[in-house]
């Protein structure tokens, strides 16, 4: 079995789409259990890519080539690890709050978190308060994700936040922020449970939440 | 198919026009023919008068068609080979190629340990050597100091010992006497395999000095005879101080320099025909207030971009300089001078640039100054490579595909480029504040000592021949026998 999985890893850290999917669907077919090759195959080639991003050896073009290789193998794995009862690595809403139209950082966020095996719904921009709660009413993440570039727009967060508590949805769900102009004392001041400084902190702390 | 259409590949610089070019060329050439220079040499004396020269006592007056010709007779283009072959490490002297290296002979050294100033010893030149050959922008190697502890002869002779078997890299060497050149040479031919092998890929330069005002020194001649005689590529440089040794206006400068150095041209040619010369040499102002060579000073760049123009011009490959300071430790002026220097000789296309990693006006080098130039050389580098300009590079394609609102992250054009169209810094701090905070706030100059800590742990040259070793030990016996006797 471990020569299939040693398989499956290597090509998601080569960012190979279609080797990960076409071995994937082989060990499928050949009986092996869909939380098998997620754990022992996509994601120890997705976190040797994070070591290796981490240490500057890998890029980011190269980090999404491997994700998208992973992605497409989760869509073969997803629906049968729902329906084992198994669980993905958790669910998480991105979206830029209101006001902001900057983006190129939060859909960086989601790639990655796609990458550490989240399901992930990104809301997109300009992303009012009320539809993150209507989405986290729909969706049921684990996680908040809100981003914004402006320092004008970063006050949206902690309307996002206010609205999250009036719903009674706030306890339901951890909230994280990023962006440029935002700190770790503002995600304090507006009672953020998380801040994190790049995308690729940010899916460390997803992933750190989704656990908890 | 494109049709009359130019093309340029990278960022030019150009200073003089051909007019102004032509009347440094003919200042130099009347300067050789009606001031003449005092040739301190008998033998090259007869030399020059055979070839044509007018001999009256010691002074010597070259017509200006024997420098012309002399001129003509030597190579733009050839090549200066690893010791070890591997092509990565051989220096392609030519049109738009700009080199660097250290410089030799101060005096004192940033201790690599303790980074405290003191004289430079013998024991330090193999670890320039092993820094020199690790670090990527640095092409040639030169020893950053003057052995200190080893008879006072013979310091450049341990030090050519010393560098050989840790670089692969081309070394500029220099010598005090032809017996330096002698040893030296043999332990390059040793590991060539004969003096012919070594003729067709040398794989260093010797380097002399006459003095200026208009003096071909005795020993300088000397060792210019023993490389041409032995076909070692050769660098004749002088080193005029702007209102000491030379006139204070940077045209004057330029013209008793190239004449100074084309007096030793002239002689290499009349010996060996076709021997690869570099021209010098270094020239500065003489600080009015401090009385030093400033290697720092904006008028340093400038003048080397006038001297290399006129070197480009008359067919000639020059030593130029960068990457020095006048400041005495690693601060932002030593950063300031040692950059913009290097960028400058980057863009003036300077062959063989030199003395990187000197500080204290050329009194102490630091291989820390260096390893910090490294980096300003790879970004200099990245800028004169310039801006390729194609179907592909131009990517309309793909901006139509992404479209407004999309991103070019996933796009296999980024993947294709991203590692040749960006520059990677090695020192450089470009994490955001939290990270830079986690990682202990390092200031460039603390990352520039772990990272030369670092390569002399981890770097390993390529090694030489045992039978090398053995000339090594042989010849510096012989020359320890030679100053005892």
């Amino acid at each position: 079995m471990s020569e299939v999985l040693a398989a499956i890893s290597t090509s998601v850290i080569e960012g190979n789409l279609n080797d990960c999917v076409k071995l994937t669907q082989e060990a499928l077919a050949a009986g092996m259990a869909a939380d098998t090759i997620l754990d022992n195959g996509l994601m120890p080639g997705m976190d040797y890519v994070g070591v290796e991003f981490k240490a500057g050896n890998m890029f980011v073009p190269e980090v999404l080539r491997s994700a998208r290789a992973m992605q497409g193998a989760m869509d073969l794995v997803r629906p049968l690890l729902s329906a084992t009862g198994a669980s993905m690595t958790g669910k998480i809403i991105l979206g830029t709050v209101k006001g902001d139209l900057h983006d190129i950082g939060k859909n960086l966020v989601a790639m990655m978190c796609e990458g550490a095996g989240f399901e992930v719904k990104d809301l997109g921009k300009n992303i009012e308060p009320d539809a993150f709660v209507k989405a986290v009413k729909e969706f049921e993440p684990n996680i908040v994700g809100m981003s914004a570039l402006l320092t004008t727009t970063m006050r949206s967060m902690e309307h996002t936040i206010k609205a999250l508590e009036e719903a009674g949805l706030r306890d339901k769900v951890k909230v994280m922020i990023g962006g440029a102009p935002v700190t770790q004392s503002f995600a304090d001041q507006i009672g953020a449970d998380g801040y994190a400084s790049n995308a690729a902190s940010a899916s460390e702390m997803a992933k750190k939440f989704a656990k908890a | 198919m494109r049709t009359n259409y130019r093309i340029n590949s990278g960022v030019r610089f150009e200073m003089f026009t051909q007019d102004q070019l032509e009347e440094l060329f003919w200042g130099a050439l009347h300067v050789l023919e009606y001031t003449g220079l005092d040739v301190m040499h008998e033998e090259a004396r007869q030399i020059l008068k055979k070839a044509g020269a007018w001999v009256e006592g010691t002074r010597v007056r070259l017509p200006n068609y024997l420098v012309r010709k002399s001129l003509e007779m030597a190579p733009r283009s050839f090549t200066l080979f690893a010791r070890d072959g591997n092509p990565e490490n051989d220096i392609h002297i030519g049109p738009g190629r700009a080199h660097f290296g250290p410089g030799p002979t101060c005096v004192q050294f940033i201790d690599i340990e303790t980074q405290a100033r003191r004289p430079y010893l013998n024991s330090d030149v193999p670890l320039v050597a092993k820094v020199v050959d690790a670090l990527p922008n640095i092409d040639f190697c030169e020893s950053l100091g003057t052995v200190s502890d080893v008879h006072h002869d013979l310091g450049a002779l341990y030090e050519f010992a010393g560098m050989f078997p840790n670089t692969s890299k081309p070394i500029v060497a220099w010598s005090y006497d032809k017996y330096d050149s002698a040893g030296i040479h043999e332990i390059a031919v040793a590991e060539a395999g004969g003096q012919e092998a070594f003729e067709q890929r040398p794989t260093y330069v010797h380097y002399c000095e006459p003095l200026s005002p208009l003096i071909t020194t005795s020993e300088s001649v000397d060792k210019l005879l023993f490389a041409a005689t032995h076909r070692i590529p050769l660098i004749f440089t002088p080193c005029p101080l702007a209102g000491g040794t030379a006139p204070v206006t940077a045209a004057g400068i330029i013209i008793p320099a190239a004449a100074e150095s084309w007096m030793g041209l002239t002689i290499a040619q009349a010996v060996q025909p076709g021997l690869p010369f570099i021209m010098g040499g270094v020239l500065s102002v003489m600080d009015m207030s401090a009385m030093i060579l400033a290697y720092g000073a904006p008028e340093l760049s400038l003048m080397m971009a006038g001297i290399t123009e006129l070197a480009h011009y008359v067919g000639l490959p020059l030593w130029q300089t960068g990457g020095c300071t006048d400041s005495k430790t690693f601060d932002a002026q030593a950063m300031i001078e040692g950059s913009l220097s290097c960028y400058f000789s980057a863009m003036t296309g300077g062959d063989l640039t030199h003395d990187v990693g000197y500080t204290e006006s050329a009194m102490t080098g630091s291989v820390f100054q260096l390893a910090a130039m490294d980096e300003a050389i790879g970004y200099t580098r990245r800028i004169t490579r310039g801006i390729e300009v194609n179907e592909d590079t131009l990517a309309v394609d793909v901006i139509h595909n992404v479209g407004p609102n999309g991103h070019y992250l996933k796009e296999k054009h980024t993947r294709r480029y991203f590692r040749s169209e960006f520059w990677y810094p090695n020192l450089h701090d470009r994490r955001n504040f939290e990270e830079w905070e986690m990682m202990g706030r390092t200031t460039l100059k603390d990352r520039t000592i772990a990272r030369v800590h670092d390569i002399l742990v981890t770097h390993n040259p390529s090694s030489i021949k045992p039978e090398t070793e053995q000339v090594i030990r042989k010849v510096l016996a012989e020359a320890e026998a030679r100053v005892r006797a």
